[in-house]
């Protein structure tokens, strides 16, 4: 039931070799780069952590970095309140500072990162809570327990995976760059997630995420979380949208936030579709995504609640941005 | 603002900044865990049991804890504690049984927070589980276990109220309707989360106390009671205090039990709960099923009301009895209606204690009141306001259970906010998906007759005026950031003729001012208000007197304004402030004056059971209108403005009622659209203020307040009420603008966005029902 802070050792690398040698060294010892997601779940006793490596010392960390033929660099260091306000996320990719600006509140924004974003925990109303509210409640399968309290018969975690910057991104065909103990790699972002609520990171021990990559777009993006409350609380549901020209029509990239235990990228929309979207289209848009997401009872609002809100937000998206195509020709 | 045009001479009336804003404002200000200090770590160990027979509490591991000073469990208290003397049935720990998850049963005082920590942890507790209840019908079922064996059927207090003749009244309606509304439970979520710092004096055995309260006199006399001690040993002190709402209208387990700790480690111990622990402290607005049959004649007259009211209160019983009577009587008193039945239940469920939340007993019921009303305008195709209109009272008058009401400012409420709106032009025509809705409310101004009652005076405020020139006004009214120190200062300055900043009020230390019942029932502007102007003409009496001598006039004849002293009809004979003051203390030395406040023995209620609930010396009325969007996709409203109009009586400080009146609506707001309390078999699902919803700043829209005033006759300058009577006004205003909107008429609060949609599916799937069956 307290809520006092356990001791910790915090490093500070400047340098990813530096950061690697304190990770061989100190293996148990968590990443820390906000701390607006880490902090309250150690104070929760969430997370046990003798040591912290503190990320933002790190070189190049919170640079946007314009690559050939349009393509774009966010290193994971970027604070959101700087990504909801950068030109280069101004026009075709506004999506991504659209999602920065509906995180939390003003003053996490200004502490929270990119990267801590995408590898933030999952959540859940059996495992958000104090550890006296926890230990009443016998634990749970994600952590210390063997029982998911969202879904009793199940063998996996239901919490949900709730970054607002994730959808866009993946519907933006994100890729993120990992540096790890045997060097750098690129993934697509949407395989940087596994659908378990307890262990969500395709991450391999050692493994820090240091930039986003978004290839060139010359589209339109939109994303739109449904929450309660103007500010602070996490999506309900979020969807982010782009539609972009390609032979033939065009490309429609949905993912969806909030709903299950990692983003959904919403499969089976035409790879060429025809505008105005038909109410037909629109319908189909809604079906699928009803189909694809699997919300639990892991939040306050109902899962169906949160099932509707997802395709309601998605077929709004689809036709908004299929509008602004059309204005725009 | 809207507030009335006055001439500047007087303060009363103009808009004074808060006298303690500047601390607040600048963070000086220290509230109760800022004054921890280097005192003791103390933790609650909470009962995670929703029910049950505490079988073993073994603290042995837990003493021999290097670095623990005390451990205390419920058999370090025997005497129960609670807010009617006939009710009180809560340990500051449990003893033998728990009733809620959550419900201390022993607590440590610790060199750290980390010690105290593992000292909970070491500490055996062991509990045989019984069944329990989290629902208002599970207790009632007549095979339930009871949590007080005293109360059957696990009823703490049924009520039973028939005013007036309700059959014959129905059997006049031109048109009767029944609904049942369901209200969540609510909590106050004040931004301070709760403290105590208590200091155990050794040698002189002497409590030094402080806590977040808001009757710090109540926790006074329990903190006396629970620890066996000469009440003059203790000494009560309530530091800045960051809101109340009803949240510590009563004294609290933890209050008690950090005196415990501190009389056991002989030293000081601070006790701060976390945002969790004060949600589970609870105290808020029990979830409330309301059924109510009104009548009403074809022109918008109500004929007679019938209402059952189920409040689900917790396992304790805190303020009960007083919120179940106050939900019937507050049926009374905002129109006229002399055909009420009433008939109330209050009962025990394995959950946090509920308690007085702002708006108190009423906010529920005039819901579903207001709402059922503008159904039935709509039915009967009246105007909402048209229906308010036939319905109004004419002060002074005494409603039929006892009420007693002198002003009544609510027809220019009406007017007011119909003007504003624009209702007449723009309902109607604001485009699919919006709204405007109306409702009204009113609240007590003080409850007449105190919980405890003593025969004493309500309030007392004494006066000091020194050498120095100063006046110091010495309240036992507890500031709690509703303006009720900058209140006393501004009706002592004006009374005497002199500047509010010469006025300097000290409040909330038991060693220095005078007791007072506590911020309550929105009982301090009436009550300390009439106290302070008692004291402040008994100061003006003795130094009008020392300035006839000088001027050599009749006491009689003697002005003060602007500080200038000087006798009436002459230009020539003056005296400063300064003259006076030293002319006045000549004589005795340093003058200590008093004024106290009693209620009016006519003003004490009706003489059936449980009538003194409700009395007051003045209602404040409201009338609001407010305008809403939906979003049929997600089912989420948008309130994108609100017109207000509160009848205060007289707004001695107009900046502090406009800001009380936003924050009522604010309130009501909340609870309209998002807030609740959720459980998971006993468990708070809402345990943190990312779960339990507030509105944000990003959620709340435009408010223009209007102030009327009708200038109560008793009231201190003609005031009344002006903290609650606005908040009970706006879920109804709501829930009328989202029927306007969208034509769905809602029996749920909140009316959140999965309600909203919920309910727009099941209608549209009744639609296409219908349609069918009209087809085939
Ligand atoms: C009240 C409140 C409301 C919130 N609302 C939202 C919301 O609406 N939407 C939302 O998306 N989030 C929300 N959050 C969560 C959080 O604030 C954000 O997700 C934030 O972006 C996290 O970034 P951070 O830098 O603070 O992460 P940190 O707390 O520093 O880290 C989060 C996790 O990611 C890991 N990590 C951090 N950086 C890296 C990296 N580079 N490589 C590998 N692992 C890394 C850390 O080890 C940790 O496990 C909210 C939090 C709070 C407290």
């Amino acid at each position: 039931m307290t809520e006092a802070l356990a001791d910790f050792t915090l490093h500070r690398p400047e340098s990813l070799e530096s950061l690697a040698i304190l990770r061989r060294a100190v293996p148990e010892a968590r990443l820390i780069a906000g701390g607006t997601d880490l902090l309250p779940n150690l104070r929760r006793g969430l997370v046990d952590a003798p040591a912290l490596i503190d990320l933002t010392a790190l070189p190049d960390f919170a640079e946007i970095e314009p690559l050939a033929q349009g393509a774009l660099r966010l290193g994971a260091g970027l604070r959101l309140a700087d990504l909801a306000r950068a030109p280069e996320l101004a026009g075709p990719r506004q999506a991504v500072a659209e999602a920065a600006r509906g995180v939390a509140g003003p003053a996490h924004r200004n502490a929270a990162t990119l990267g801590g974003n995408l590898c933030q925990d999952t959540r859940c109303l059996y495992y958000n809570q104090s550890d006296w509210w926890r230990a009443a409640n016998g634990y749970c399968l994600k952590y210390r327990g063997d029982t998911c309290h969202v879904a009793p018969q199940g063998k996996r975690c239901r919490a949900a995976f709730a970054s607002d910057l994730a959808a866009p991104l993946i519907a933006l065909g994100a890729e993120v760059a990992l540096a790890g103990p045997v060097g750098e790699r690129r993934l697509p972002l949407a395989d940087l997630y596994r659908d378990d609520g307890a262990d969500h990171l395709a991450l391999a021990p050692g493994e820090v995420l240091i930039a986003v990559h978004l290839p060139p777009f010359a589209g339109l993006s939109a994303y739109e979380k449904a929450r309660q409350r103007r500010a602070i609380d996490f999506p309900i549901a979020g969807v982010g949208a782009a539609l972009a020209r390609v032979t033939g029509g065009w490309r429609l990239s949905l993912a969806v936030t909030g709903t299950d235990s990692r983003p959904v990228a919403i499969a089976g929309i035409d790879d060429a579709l025809d505008l105005p979207l038909s109410d037909d289209m629109l319908a189909r848009i809604d079906k699928a995504v009803q189909k694809q997401v699997t919300p639990m009872r892991s939040t306050m609002i109902s899962s169906h609640y949160r099932r509707l809100a997802a395709s309601a937000l998605a077929r709004r998206l689809a036709q908004r941005l299929a509008e602004q195509a059309r204005d725009a020709r | 603002m809207n507030a009335p045009a006055r001439t500047a001479t007087r303060a009363a009336g103009t808009r004074t900044p808060l006298v303690d804003g500047i601390e607040k404002v600048t963070g000086r200000a220290r509230f109760t865990a800022d004054l921890a200090g280097d005192a003791a770590v103390a933790r609650i160990l909470r009962s995670p049991v929703a029910h049950g027979v505490i079988r073993r509490i073994d603290t042995t591991a837990a003493e021999a804890l290097p670095g623990v000073l005390a451990v205390v469990t419920g058999a370090d208290c025997a005497h129960p504690f609670g807010v009617l003397p006939i009710a009180m049935n809560e340990y500051p720990m449990a003893r033998d049984r728990v009733r809620y998850r959550g419900e201390p049963v022993a607590a440590v005082a610790a060199v750290d927070a980390a010690t105290a920590a593992r000292a909970l942890k070491a500490i055996e507790l062991q509990i045989d589980p019984l069944p329990a209840y989290f629902t208002a019908t599970e207790a009632r079922a007549p095979d339930a276990v009871l949590l007080h064996d005293d109360k059957p059927g696990n009823v703490e207090r049924e009520v039973h109220h028939v005013f007036g003749d309700p059959d014959a009244g129905l059997a006049e309606a031109d048109l009767v309707r029944t609904a049942t509304f369901t209200c969540a439970e609510i909590n106050h979520a004040q931004m301070e989360p709760h403290a105590a710092v208590a200091e155990w004096v050794p040698g002189r055995e002497e409590l030094i106390f402080h806590s977040v309260t808001q009757v710090p006199f109540y926790t006074h006399k329990h903190l006396a009671r629970c620890l066996e001690m000469d009440p003059a040993k203790i000494r009560l002190v309530k530091p800045f205090v960051g809101g109340g709402f009803g949240s510590r209208t009563e004294t609290l387990n933890f209050e008690i039990i950090a005196g415990l700790l501190a009389r056991r480690t002989g030293g000081r111990v601070a006790l701060v709960l976390s945002r969790e622990e004060t949600l589970i402290s609870h105290r808020g607005r029990p979830e409330t099923e309301v059924t109510l049959a009104l009548g009403m004649r074809a022109d918008g007259r109500l004929t007679a009301c019938k209402a059952e009211v189920v409040m689900r209160g917790g396992a304790y019983a805190g303020y009960g009895i007083v919120t179940i009577l106050y939900a019937g009587a507050l049926l009374h008193g905002l129109y006229d209606l002399p055909n009420i039945r009433y008939d109330g239940y209050r009962v025990y469920a394995n959950l946090p204690p509920c308690g007085a939340m702002r708006g108190h007993g009423t906010v529920d019921v005039r819901h579903a009141f207001e709402t059922l009303v503008d159904r039935m305008a709509h039915e009967l195709d009246l105007d909402p306001f048209t229906v308010r209109r036939a319905n109004l009272l004419e002060a002074p008058l005494f409603t039929p259970n006892g009420l007693m009401v002198n002003s009544y400012g609510l027809p220019d409420c009406l007017d007011r906010v119909e003007a504003a709106s624009g209702w007449k032009e723009r309902r109607g025509k604001l485009g699919p998906g919006r709204g405007l809705g109306m409702a009204c409310s009113h609240y007590v101004s003080g409850a007449a007759k105190p919980v405890h009652w003593t025969g004493e005076p309500h309030a007392v405020v004494a006066l000091r005026l020194d050498f120095d020139g100063a006046v110091t006004a010495l309240t036992g009214a507890p500031e709690i950031g509703q303006g009720s120190s900058t209140m006393v200062a501004i009706s002592v300055a004006d009374t005497l003729g002199i500047d509010v900043g010469r006025v300097r009020v000290v409040c909330g230390d038991s060693a220095t001012v005078p007791k007072d019942n506590g911020a309550y029932s929105s009982r301090i502007t009436f009550m300390v208000g009439n106290a302070a102007i008692g004291a402040a003409r008994n100061l003006r009496t003795e130094l009008a007197q020392a300035a006839a001598a000088k001027l050599e006039a009749d006491p009689a004849d003697i002005d003060c304004a602007g500080e200038v002293f000087s006798v009436r009809g002459s230009a020539q004979s003056q005296l400063t402030w300064a003259e006076v003051v030293a002319a006045a203390l000549a004589v005795d030395g340093p003058i200590t004056v008093k004024g106290s406040f009693t209620t009016p023995e006519k003003a004490q209620g009706g003489g059936h059971r449980g009538g003194a609930v409700g009395s007051t010396m003045g209602f404040s009325y409201a009338a609001q209108v407010v305008e809403a969007t939906v979003d049929v996709d997600l089912g989420r409203i948008t309130v994108d403005r609100v017109w207000v109009a509160l009848d205060c009586g007289f707004a001695i400080n107009p900046l502090a009622v406009e800001g009380q009146i936003e924050g009522s609506v604010w309130m009501g707001m909340g609870q309209a659209l998002m807030e609740e309390t959720r459980y998971a078999e006993g468990l708070p699902l809402h345990a943190s203020l990312l779960e339990y919803r507030v509105p944000t700043i990003a959620d709340s829209p435009p408010i223009e307040v209007h102030i009327v005033e009708s200038v109560d006759p008793l009231g201190p300058f003609g005031a009344k009420e002006a903290g609650e009577g606005a908040l009970s006004g706006f879920p109804p205003a709501l829930a009328a603008a989202v029927a306007d909107a969208i034509g769905l008429d809602m029996d749920a609060l909140p009316l959140s966005p999965d309600r909203v949609l919920e309910a727009l599916v099941a209608k549209r799937r009744a639609a296409q029902r219908a349609k069918r069956r009209e087809d085939a």
